[in-house]
Parts: C-alpha cells; sequence; structure tokens
C-alpha cells in the first residue's frame, strides 16, 4: 500500500504534527495511513545484553515515566518529558518525534497566510524568506528527543513492503529542511534500539523555550556522559556527547564536544569552552520566535549548564 | 452575615456554573438550527491593494456551493464609533490588510467552501503599504483611506494648567521614549455568528432576521446590522449566546457578524460563519503597538509638577474605536495620581495591519506602563522609595481633576499600603538575593463611561423585573455576560433588594426582542450602570410588594425588611418560618420553597399558605407579600434604568468626552521577579494585587476579575506580542501568540479594598480590568530592583533583557535584539523585534494561481 | 515481522478507501453508548463529536493542538479531539464533559469550579475538567506541583490559573470526605 501510492500517503502515529499540518494544507494526502491502532508497536523492551528497544509507536508519556529508561537512559526520559504539554506526550510518539516535521515561521502557516507570502522553498514556492537568495530550506528540526538518542548513538528500525533495514540514527538527518530525514515515502519508522554501551550514561536536557509547556523548543541541548568513579564519586570523563536540536535543519552532535571533555576533570572554564563549541555548531535562523542571535547564545549557556549538571549527578 | 446583607458580599458561584462545568451551556458555534449552512471568508493576500474585479463564478459552480458573497451585496459602511464609519463587511474596492474581508461562499459543508474559496479569482492591482505609523504619517499619496490624509485618523492636542511652569519648578526631569508591543485578547472562543431570516407571513417575502452571535454589544449589532442591510432595527433580533470570553475583542461589530448575515439573505437559508483562530487574530482589535515620548517633573519632596506625553498609536486600516483609545491615553494621565500640570499631545495613525481597537485597560494600559517606570526612575533620582512617592502624589477627593475627571471614592491610599503591608515590602525591598526584586506600580479605570459613544440622552442601561404568583423573580437585562458574571451580579442585587433568595431569580439577558436597551459590556460599565438599574428596578417592585404587604400585616410599608424570603417588621427579630413548617415545606437545595397546587385553590402561592388566614400577620413570606401585591396591584413589574449624573460627564474641551466615568477603581500591586542574568529570562513569582471595587458584591468574581487582569498583564509583559513583517503577521495562533501556560503563571493574591462608592450599587465600582495597566510596570520595576536594567520596551523578553544586562556589564556586545537598546528604544520596528529579520525579506509573488500546484483532489475524480 | 506488515497494509487500505470522502460505518462509543455512525474516515473526532453526536461540551479553540479545550478520555487517558481521526478510536472508549455529572448531579471536580470561580467564560472549563479528571484517576492526592503541571496541557484566558488550584484542592477534599456520593 505504502509502495502503491508513495506520493500520496501520509503515515499518521501520534497525529500530533501531522493533523495540524494537514489544516493548515501543509499536506494533502489522498491517504493517511494511521498507525494507532498497531500494538504491537508499542512499548519499552529491556533487552538481555542490557540495551533497550523501544516501539516507534510508544507514547512519549510511556517514555517519560518509564523508571528502566529513566535509570538507564535519564537523558531521553528528560528530553521527552519536555515535549509540548502532559496531554500531547500522551498522544505523541517517538517514531513521530524523530520524523518530526522541520519548522518554520514561513512554512507552519496556513494555505492563505502562505498565498500572502508568495509561498516559500519548502512548498509550493521558490523563494527562502529566512535566507534570502538561497536556495537551500533552513526549517529548524524541532523535535526534543532526537538530540538524545544522537548522544545514545541510537539505532532505528526502517520498514517497508521490501523487509526491514537498521541504522544509525545519526545516518538519518541529512540536514536539509526539506528532504529532511532519510525515510523513502515507502517506508517507516518502526523501532528504536538503544545500544547497551550506551546505558548508565548520565544524562541532561535543557530547552529554550518561552513557556514551560506546549512551546517546540527554540533551542535545545543533549548531554550524555560517563565518568571513572574514583572514591567520592567524581571522576573524569570517559566519554561523552553532546547534541543540539532547533537551531539547524537536523538535530546535530557536536562533534568535538567529546575529544575535549574526554580524559578531563569538568570545571566551569572547560564546561565554557564546550558551549562556545556548541554555539559554533549551531546555525540558528528567523525560523521562529527570539532572535537567532539569542537562540545561538542559549545554546552556549544551555550545554555549559547542562555539561555542569550533569557532572553532578 | 457580613455588613448586614444576606446574599450581596457572600462568595457566590456564577448562576450559569453548572452549564459551564458540564458542557451543556451552548455557546454559539455549538447552536444549530435545520437548514443551516456554512460560510467561509475569503481573505486578501495583500496589505493595501484595489480590486479591480472579482471572479465567483467557477466557485458557483461547484456542487455544494449555494452562494458567493461580495461587497457589492450590502455596499453600506459601518464602524463602532459614528466619526469613524469606514469598513464594509466585504471590500468594495480596497483591501486593506492582509486578511480584509473580501468574498464569502455560503456551502453545504466547511470542506466545499474552502475548495470553493480557491476558485475564486480576485484582480488586484497592488498599492504601496504603510507598517510604521511614523513613517505612515509621512505619507504623500495612496492613503490608506482617501479621507485621511498623512494616514492621520485623529490627532488632539492638550494641555491642562501650566506644564512649562511645572517643568520650571522641578528638581528633577526624566524624559524618555517608551514602546510597548502589540498584544491581542486571544479569548478561547473564536467569533461565531449565526444569521437566520424569516419570511414574514404578510407579505410572503424574506422578513425578520435573528442573528446569535459572541459579542459583547447586541444593541450595538442590532444597530449595524439595520444600517449596513438596510433594515429597521425591530426588524432585528440578536442573541448573546454564552460568549467565551471577550477582553474588548467583541466589543466592537467585527465583519463576520454583518457577512453571516448578508451571506444569509443571499443564500436564503440559515449561515453560520465560525472563524478560525488566524481568522481571530486578523480580525484583532486589540492593544495597538504605541510609542510613548514621555516627560516627568518631580520636585524633591516626591511631588509631581508636570508631566508631558506624546503618544502614537499603530492602529491599523481601520478607525474601530481608535479615536477612544488615543483619548483614554490622555485622560487617564488624570484622576489617578494629582498631578497640577498635564500636556498630551496624542495621535491615532493608520497602517496596513488589522485594525485595534478596544482592550482590556483600553487606552491607559501602555501610557501607564511609560509612567509608572519612569516614576520609579524619577524615585531613584530623588532617593525616595517607590512606594513612598506614590503617596506623596495623592489625590484629595472628592475633587476633579485638572483635566476635568470627577474623583469621589478613592481607594488608592488603602491599596498601596495593604499590597506593601502583604508582601513585606518594607522589610524586602532591597534585600532580597541578588537577581531577585519587587517592584510596585499603580493603576486605576473607568467604572463606565460617563459619555455614551452614540451621543443621546437615553439611559445607559434599562431593566426589567417580573413577578410571578410562583414568587418567581425573572429579570431582563440587556447587560452581556462574557464570562465575568454580569447575570450572576444582576440575579444577585435583584435578590438582594429584594430580600429574597437567589434561587428565586432567574434571569433573561441579552435579547434584543426580550431585554431593554444596555450599550454593551466594555469600559467597565456592567456593574455600575446595569447593577444600578436593576438596584432601581428591583426597588420600584419592592415597593409594591410592601405596600400590599404592609396592608395586611397592619405595619407601614416603611417598617418592613424583606430578608431571606422574610417579610418581618423592623426591630422584630427574623422569624425563622421554615422550622414550623418543616414537615410541609419541601426545601430545595437553594432554599426556594416549592409552590404549588394548596387546598384546591391553584397558584394561590406556595405551601405555606396553609398557615391559617386569620388576623394580621406577624410575618409573611416573601411569596405570601407577592401574592397578596398581585391581588392588591394586579401585575407585579418594575423598570429602572440608569444614566451617568451629569457632575459625571466631564471637561468641555475637545475630546473631553472620553475619560469621564462616574467612578475610578484604583489598584496597587507589588511584583516579586527574578532574573536569570545568563539567560535573561524573567519568572515572576508572586504578584500582590489590592484593587479598589468600591465594594465586593460576589468576592469570589472579584478576586477572579484581579487575578484575570494582573495574568494578563503578565502575559503583556513577558510573553505576547503580535510580530509582524510587511504587513503579514508572524504568530497568529495560540502556539506561536504565546498567552501564559500554568507552569511560568505566578501565584497572584488579590487583596478587596473597599472605597463603598456613594453613586454605585451598593457602593461597587468596576473590577475588571483597573488592575491590569499595574502589572507590567510592576514587573519592569522588580526586574529593576533584581538586577538594575530599566526596559523601556515591553515585552520583556530574555533577548531584551539579556541585551539590556550586557549593555550594562559592558559585555561582549551580542546583536541579540537588532542593535536596538531596549532600554532606550528609539527606533519602531514592525515585528517588534521579537524576530530578527535582516533585510527587507524577498518580494512577494505575483500571485499567478498557476504557481502552487493544484492541491491533489481529496478524491473527487476517483 | 510479516504480520506486522500484514497489518498495515489491511489497516490502510481501511483508511485509505475512507479518504476517498467514501462515509463508512464506524461504532463509537461515547459516554457508555455505542452508536453507529457514517463518517469520512478521515473525520476528526472533536467534528463527529459536535457534529454527528451534538456532544458540543468540547470545544474548538486552536487549530494547532495547542489549546486543550477539546480534550477528552480515550480508555481513559487524556486526549486531544481535535487532533485524533474519529475511526481511529473504534474500540476504544471515548469520555467527554457529557459523560462526567454522574448520576445527574454535579461531579465534585464540576461544583468546585462552579464555588471556587475555576471557570469564568467557561469555553475552555470542559477540557480543564476532563484533563483533571486523567490527573485525579492517575494520582488521587496530587501536589501542587503535580495539578500545576498537569493543567499546563489547556490554555485559559480568563482565570490566571489560580483559583482553579482551590476547586482542584477542594475537589480532592469533596471525594476524601466523600461528599460527592451523597
Amino acid at each position: 500500500m505504502l509502495s502503491q501510492h508513495a506520493g500520496n500517503i501520509r503515515v499518521l502515529a501520534g497525529g500530533t504534527d501531522l493533523i495540524p499540518s494537514m489544516r493548515q494544507k501543509l499536506f494533502e494526502p489522498r491517504f493517511v495511513l494511521d498507525l494507532r491502532g498497531i500494538g504491537e508497536l508499542r512499548g519499552i523492551y529491556p533487552q538481555p545484553d542490557g540495551g533497550a528497544e523501544i516501539g516507534a509507536l510508544t507514547p512519549l508519556s510511556a517514555i517519560e515515566r518509564s523508571s528502566y529508561l529513566r535509570e538507564h537512559y535519564p537523558v531521553l526520559t528528560e528530553a521527552a518529558a519536555t515535549v509540548a504539554s502532559p496531554v500531547i506526550r500522551n498522544m505523541g510518539t517517538i517514531g513521530g518525534n524523530i520524523c518530526l516535521d522541520t519548522r518554520c515561521l514561513w512554512y507552519n502557516q496556513s494555505l492563505a497566510w502562505r498565498k500572502g507570502c508568495g509561498f516559500c522553498i519548502k512548498k509550493d514556492g521558490d523563494l527562502c524568506h529566512v535566507a534570502p537568495g538561497g536556495s537551500k530550506c533552513w526549517a529548524a528540526f524541532s523535535g526534543d528527543t532526537p538530540p538524545a538518542l544522537l548522544c545514545l548513538n541510537a539505532e532505528i528500525e526502517v520498514a517497508s513492503a521490501n523487509g526491514m533495514r537498521r541504522i544509525s540514527l545519526r545516518e538519518f538527518y541529512p540536514g536539509d529542511g526539506i528532504n529532511y530525514r532519510n525515510l523513502q515515502s515507502n517506508e517507516l519508522v518502526t523501532r528504536v534500539f538503544l545500544p547497551a554501551e550506551s546505558a548508565g550514561y548520565c544524562g541532561i536536557y535543557r530547552k529554550l523555550r518561552v513557556r514551560g509547556s506546549i512551546d517546540y523548543p527554540l533551542a535545545g541541548v543533549a548531554v550524555a556522559m560517563k565518568r571513572t568513579s574514583n572514591g567520592n564519586g567524581i571522576g573524569r570523563v570517559t566519554e561523552a556527547h553532546i547534541a543540539l536540536t532547533a537551531v539547524n535543519p537536523a538535530p546535530v552532535l557536536v562533534k568535538s564536544a567529546g575529544e575535549l571533555l574526554a580524559g578531563k576533570n569538568i570545571d566551569e572554564a572547560l564546561a565554557e569552552a564546550v558551549g562556545d563549541i556548541a554555539a559554533r555548531t549551531a546555525k540558528p535562523l528567523t525560523t521562529s520566535a527570539l532572535t537567532p542571535e539569542y537562540r545561538r547564545e542559549m545554546i552556549r549557556v544551555f550545554t555549559k549548564r547542562a555539561i555542569l549538571a550533569a557532572a553532578q549527578n | 452575615m457580613n455588613n448586614g446583607f444576606s446574599i450581596i458580599g457572600k462568595r457566590t458561584a456564577m448562576v450559569d456554573a453548572a452549564e459551564k462545568t458540564t458542557g451543556a451551556g451552548k455557546y454559539t458555534d455549538d447552536i444549530s438550527v435545520s437548514g443551516m449552512l456554512i460560510g467561509k471568508i475569503l481573505h486578501s493576500p495583500y496589505p493595501h491593494a484595489r480590486i479591480r474585479s472579482i471572479d465567483t463564478s467557477r466557485a458557483e459552480k461547484l456542487d455544494g456551493v449555494i452562494a458567493v458573497a461580495i461587497g457589492k451585496d450590502a455596499p453600506n459602511p459601518f464602524g463602532i464609533l459614528p466619526v469613524g464609519h469606514d469598513e464594509y463587511p466585504l471590500a468594495l474596492d480596497k483591501v486593506r490588510y492582509v486578511g480584509d474581508n473580501v468574498a464569502c461562499v455560503v456551502a453545504t459543508s466547511e470542506a466545499i467552501a474552502e475548495k470553493a474559496l480557491e476558485l475564486i479569482h480576485v484582480d488586484y492591482d497592488v498599492l504601496p503599504a504603510y507598517f510604521d505609523p511614523e513613517e505612515s504619517m509621512r505619507a504623500q499619496a495612496d492613503f490608506i483611506h482617501e479621507n485621511k490624509p498623512g494616514n492621520l485618523e485623529k490627532d488632539y492636542h492638550h494641555i491642562f494648567g501650566d506644564p512649562e511652569r511645572g517643568f520650571s519648578e522641578a528638581d528633577e526631569i526624566a524624559e524618555a521614549r517608551f514602546i510597548a508591543g502589540e498584544v491581542t485578547h486571544a479569548a478561547m472562543e473564536p467569533h461565531s455568528t449565526l444569521a437566520s431570516f424569516e419570511l414574514d407571513p404578510h407579505t410572503g417575502k424574506t422578513g425578520r432576521l435573528t442573528v446569535w452571535s459572541s459579542t459583547q454589544v447586541p444593541y450595538y449589532l442590532q444597530h449595524k446590522l439595520s444600517l449596513v442591510l438596510e433594515m429597521p432595527m425591530q426588524q432585528i433580533r440578536v442573541i448573546k449566546p454564552l460568549v467565551g470570553g471577550g477582553f474588548g475583542g467583541k466589543s466592537e461589530v467585527i465583519p463576520l457578524e454583518i457577512i453571516a448575515a448578508i451571506a444569509a439573505r443571499k443564500a436564503k437559508a440559515p449561515v453560520k460563519i465560525t472563524y478560525t483562530r488566524e481568522e481571530v487574530f486578523w480580525a484583532h482589535r486589540g492593544r495597538p503597538r504605541t510609542i510613548i515620548d514621555l516627560k516627568t517633573a518631580v520636585k524633591n519632596d516626591g511631588r509631581i509638577t508636570a508631566v508631558k506625553a506624546r503618544v502614537v498609536q499603530d492602529g491599523g486600516a481601520y478607525c474601530s474605536y481608535g479615536v477612544v483609545t488615543i483619548l483614554y491615553s490622555g485622560a487617564l494621565l488624570g484622576a489617578l495620581y494629582d498631578i497640577p500640570n498635564i500636556q498630551y499631545d496624542g495621535y491615532r495613525v493608520l497602517t496596513n495591519k488589522p485594525a485595534c481597537g478596544a482592550m482590556r485597560g483600553h487606552g491607559t494600559v501602555n501610557v501607564r506602563f511609560a509612567f509608572e517606570v519612569q516614576l520609579d526612575e524619577l524615585a531613584a533620582r530623588i532617593a525616595m522609595d517607590p512606594a513612598e512617592i506614590r503617596k506623596r502624589n495623592l489625590l484629595k477627593p472628592p475633587c476633579i481633576t485638572v483635566n476635568g475627571l470627577r474623583v469621589q471614592s478613592y481607594g488608592l491610599p488603602e491599596c498601596i499600603e495593604k499590597t506593601v503591608k502583604r508582601s513585606g515590602w518594607e522589610q524586602r525591598k532591597g534585600k532580597l538575593l541578588k537577581g531577585r526584586g519587587l517592584g510596585i506600580a499603580c493603576s486605576h479605570y473607568v467604572s463606565g463611561a460617563a459619555n455614551s459613544i452614540i451621543r443621546s440622552d437615553m439611559p445607559h442601561s434599562t431593566v426589567n423585573i417580573k413577578i410571578d404568583r410562583d414568587g418567581g423573580v425573572v429579570v431582563y437585562t440587556g447587560a452581556s455576560d462574557i464570562g465575568q458574571g454580569s447575570d450572576t451580579m444582576v440575579a444577585q442585587i435583584a435578590a438582594e433588594t429584594l430580600g429574597c433568595s437567589l434561587a428565586r431569580v432567574r434571569v433573561i439577558a441579552a435579547d434584543t426582542d426580550l431585554t431593554p436597551i444596555d450599550l454593551g459590556s466594555y469600559s467597565s460599565r456592567v456593574t455600575f450602570m446595569n447593577g444600578n438599574a436593576t438596584l432601581r428596578a428591583a426597588n420600584e417592585v419592592k415597593k409594591l410588594i410592601a405596600a400590599a404587604a404592609a396592608k395586611k400585616m397592619n405595619y407601614s410599608p416603611e417598617e418592613l425588611i424583606f430578608r431571606e424570603d422574610i417579610v418581618f417588621k423592623k426591630g422584630n427579630p427574623q422569624p425563622l418560618p421554615r422550622k414550623d413548617d418543616a414537615d410541609e415545606v419541601e426545601v430545595t437545595q437553594a432554599g426556594a420553597s416549592v409552590s404549588g397546587h394548596v387546598e384546591g385553590q391553584i397558584l394561590r402561592g406556595s405551601l405555606q399558605q396553609k398557615r391559617k388566614e386569620e388576623g394580621p400577620k406577624e410575618w409573611m413570606t416573601f411569596e405570601e407579600a407577592v401574592v397578596a401585591a398581585i391581588d392588591f396591584h394586579g401585575a407585579l413589574t418594575g423598570t429602572g434604568s440608569y444614566a451617568p449624573p451629569l457632575e459625571a460627564r466631564g471637561g468641555k474641551h475637545k475630546g473631553g468626552g472620553v475619560g469621564p466615568s462616574p467612578a475610578y477603581s484604583y489598584s496597587a500591586q507589588v511584583a516579586e521577579v527574578s532574573v536569570d542574568e545568563e539567560t535573561g529570562e524573567v519568572a515572576v513569582h508572586k504578584v500582590w494585587a489590592a484593587h479598589d471595587c468600591g465594594r465586593a458584591l460576589n468576592p469570589v468574581s472579584v478576586e477572579g476579575q484581579i487575578i484575570g487582569s494582573v495574568w494578563m498583564g503578565m502575559g503583556q509583559a513577558l510573553t505576547e506580542e503580535m510580530v509582524w513583517k510587511d504587513g503579514m503577521l508572524m504568530n497568529p495562533g495560540l502556539l506561536e501568540y504565546r498567552s501564559p501556560s500554568s507552569i511560568e503563571s505566578p501565584e497572584i493574591e488579590p487583596i478587596i479594598v473597599e472605597s463603598i462608592d456613594p453613586e454605585g450599587p451598593f457602593g461597587a465600582k468596576e473590577c475588571s480590568e483597573g488592575s491590569l495597566a499595574a502589572t507590567i510596570p510592576a514587573i519592569a520595576n522588580a526586574i529593576y530592583d533584581a538586577v538594575g536594567v530599566r526596559l523601556h520596551e515591553s515585552p520583556f523578553t530574555p533577548e531584551r533583557v539579556l541585551a539590556a544586562l550586557r549593555a550594562k556589564k559592558k559585555e561582549k556586545a551580542l546583536n541579540l535584539t537588532e542593535g536596538v537598546d531596549p532600554t532606550s528604544p528609539k527606533r519602531f520596528r514592525e515585528h517588534g523585534g521579537s524576530l530578527c529579520f535582516k533585510g527587507r525579506g524577498p518580494a512577494r509573488h505575483a500571485l499567478d494561481p498557476a504557481h502552487r500546484q493544484a492541491p491533489a483532489s481529496a478524491g473527487g475524480a476517483d | 515481522m510479516s504480520d506486522l506488515l500484514a497489518t498495515l497494509f489491511h489497516r490502510s487500505m481501511r483508511i485509505a478507501h475512507g479518504l476517498l470522502m467514501k462515509k463508512e460505518l464506524i461504532p463509537l462509543r461515547v459516554n457508555g453508548r455505542t452508536h453507529e455512525l457514517a463518517i469520512e474516515p478521515s473525520a476528526l473526532l472533536l467534528d463527529v463529536l459536535r457534529q454527528e453526536l451534538q456532544l458540543t461540551g468540547s470545544k474548538r479553540g486552536c487549530d494547532d493542538s495547542s489549546c486543550g479545550a477539546c480534550t477528552v478520555l480515550v480508555d481513559g487517558g487524556a486526549m486531544l479531539s481535535c487532533t485524533l481521526l474519529a475511526a481511529s478510536c473504534e474500540g476504544q472508549e471515548v469520555t467527554t464533559i457529557e459523560g462526567v455529572s454522574e448520576h445527574g448531579s454535579l461531579a465534585a471536580i464540576q461544583k468546585a469550579y462552579g464555588d471556587w470561580g475555576g471557570a469564568q467564560c467557561g469555553y475552555c472549563t470542559p477540557g480543564f475538567v476532563m484533563t483533571v479528571k486523567s490527573l485525579l484517576a492517575e494520582n488521587p492526592d496530587p501536589t501542587e506541583e503535580d495539578v500545576r503541571h498537569a493543567l499546563s496541557s489547556n490554555l485559559c484566558r480568563c482565570t490566571g490559573y489560580n483559583q482553579m488550584y482551590e476547586a482542584i484542592r477542594a475537589a480532592i477534599a469533596a471525594e476524601q470526605e466523600g461528599i460527592a456520593a451523597k
């Protein structure tokens, strides 16, 4: 079915992103594949090797409340707990959050509105209002859980009529606002795998938002790190991952952050330095509220704070 | 029993609370009538354009489309103010903002109507557009309205006292520019109207029109419908069902209300139109972005010697309430403090954006923000406590201010005293941890305008009461309950006055066929004016009952007391009859006795009629008294009306009609905030808000109104702002227009102050708007106390606070706010600065319909 | 795994069929009653409740799933009925505000919202009541913080939320004292 109607079908998991977008006529599919009823893809399953498997249709509220995930993958539960509002987390799924469409003030508007601005490069038009003259779409990826999953080096299972494939989430986002994920239109994300090696990382997620609820992130930082344990529980960093969201067309890992942190004791200056690197990785544009300069600056501050908070754990 | 009242002053659930909590109550969009069709409006994609032609033929051919209405179907202008009839329900020849109304499709379903909108072809001639009021004022051609050169809707120039002398006598003078962002009501219920015509039995043609609408002003709607549709008012019935919040956004006639009627006439069937949330933002009528150039002078003893304000309001494309807004901004510089010399220059400017209108605290809020912040600065300069400087400038009522406002009751001193005490101001101010601070500010508001917008001598409110043999009291009031609780207020006043239980009172409200005229729910007039009319109507009926009851009891009518369903003689203890009759009288939960069939006599009165009717009675039940009165007089009805007294109607200067009110409410607030110095994020922890409402008729409602006002002020202070780019509203939804959620909403402690106004009903004044204006400066002043920066531009978004903090600390400059210093903004920016746009952005497309690929037909062809 | 794909295939057939605007008979269980409804499978639950079943207590306040005025319970969990396809609720129990007043009297939370000023204009109230119902079902004795977080799914423009906290506290107390049962 998916293959047959590849261009005309949208997949609906929780519906919290797709249905408002359909109302704005961002998508006018002839078919909606509603997955809500499929119980097989719902659930959190600890694996014998110490990892975990999460069905793509698992609601974000189940992830937020899972004591298993909280203990072993705290960065994920923390990120899941910040998505939108409690009711939306009841409906929204981890798979939907991973596949979330990129967002932009010039894009997430009604058809009548978009007519008024002459449409944009992401939908129906050939202009970018955010970076005039450019041909790249800068709509921002605004999911909260993917940066956490990137830090955990999660993998996802992709299914189609041809079978299954399993890829690293780090290869899933090409970084373009239009083709923002490597997913064919006849494919579905069905499962998320958290590797055993990533269990037990201290994790922190910090989200910039105007309201304490409802809002998409305007900038987000996930930090996961492991440290050697000396007697006091305070030790050097053995491994660290930092990922950002809402400031680029994809969730991105801050590449050199891990190298900079590895083998060191965390102090204010080190956290500060990593914050600077993170801020340089962020490329926010005027796709949402709050100025790009401010959002970039908050990436710096939030990264620093997240690292210091992770070090307290 | 508080203050000798049995109902007034008691915490009372609203009379319609159960309808609301069970979902049974009907709002306009919940109403359907048989044969009803759905209307959808086509809006302009251009901010300013001439319409060359409209071709609706393709839309009309679509299966399921019944009619398409355009401007020519009702080419009469309207507007809420008699001086501002500059709108057409559907554009005639010009569109003036993105979202302006062009055509209306009537179809059998919403989906078909939406599809048909796509098939209407409008040929536009695009004109230069104006988005910045200061630029707009300099325009030489292509005016938004041909009869408004320089796009100036209206300007006023007032001088009271001798401002120049006032400034020359001062010890300290502060002068600065303030800019307040644009905000909107965002009431939870999107506007909705259902219009239905009847066929006239005599002519056989289209006859009476009934309109159900989410409105604060059913009688104005009736009037404007009559004007535009060229129908006599008596042929139009407007019914206001439950209204899901107004805040001013429904206080004038909104285009859809007339479009629905035009569409129903054309479609020859009932039509309902409900706005999408985006359309609500386009209908707008909110608080305009305002530039305030303010100069204030004080002596070293804290006394204000002069104030000079120049105010420019970015009014949008139509007049709306604009002339009133710009006058309130000047007039309400008076009546809060004693200011001897005032100069005011106000400019209401047209721009190509949705019209601004009245919003909670109409006209006063942005100027009050500027004034209270500047007063704080002056207090700091003369080293005086900010609470003290406010106390040094109190009025001495009863008095008439320099700009002609009469002040009688004045609870401001008590408001300041109580809010200072409760907040621990004296012990805590300046002693909190770094990053945490307290700020104080005051505000006030009218209890209804003393002069109505339509000049006439008619009363502003009239109320009828009917009591029948069942002992039920029916109050017919034109007051429009929009959630503030006016139906409950009317019921309480009627019940208290008549000495009957609340459960006896049924309120029939806001239906132009049934209820006498009332101007509507705006300018906080309802409790004062409709409350007084209710009081008078109830007293009139009570006199009739008393005369009859007195006869039966052999007392004089003046000796009687009506209380809690009993009529008894003054001086006697209040009888407790129900104990005697407990076996026979079934008492309902609400305390009313049951009427019915007694001793073969239908409708003789209540079961209590069983009491032997021998000789004069010591006391009577309310029902016995009512029955006696009906036997004696016949029908038992009463009418009361209210018009503000002449002495309250203000000065004679041009524009002097706006600002005067029979009474003013007062508020003093202390806000406690903390500021994250690294992120600029501001958290409001608590607001103590004392409000002088004259008398709290229903404390639950008064507190609810105070809290709601403070909360809405907090939204304007921190998170809410309409953001524009070249006339496009960038945040036309509740996701991006950020009305606060419960998480960041602070605890608000309402403190009721009762100054007992000599003219208010039971001494009551307004309580729903006056508190809003103080919250914004209280938060601004608290931010200063916390981290030492004074923001002159609202809202106080984190990037503005951070920019101010970095500038203060002389840290590495980041271009957080487009180079604008939020502590001294100069330029007006259409987008306010919450968004940063580089350059002017790309030009719009010539909107070739072929450019957009045809939507995948939703199955039509298959 | 092939079972899964088969399920997907089956399901997509149904929905796809429906999006050709042909109505389907769908049994929907609302407030304990089953209704056989001929609806387009693309119809949103909110529209079906309001237009087909005349259950107008659930409101539409926004178009971007942000306001919560349409909140209902689906199998006891709070959900936005404006963001759910009605057809996908087949086999589940939907509870709307109209299903809350038990045995013909106000539920404790409804009474308390009225008494304490939790409702002003009342438009958001049904959504809030449903949110509170789901909170209390999960957590009968929530802290102030729990309540504040739960309420953050819904927007109110009148009350500033303060009086709702009092109402919820009162409702919990009333439930605990068993007043509601009388």
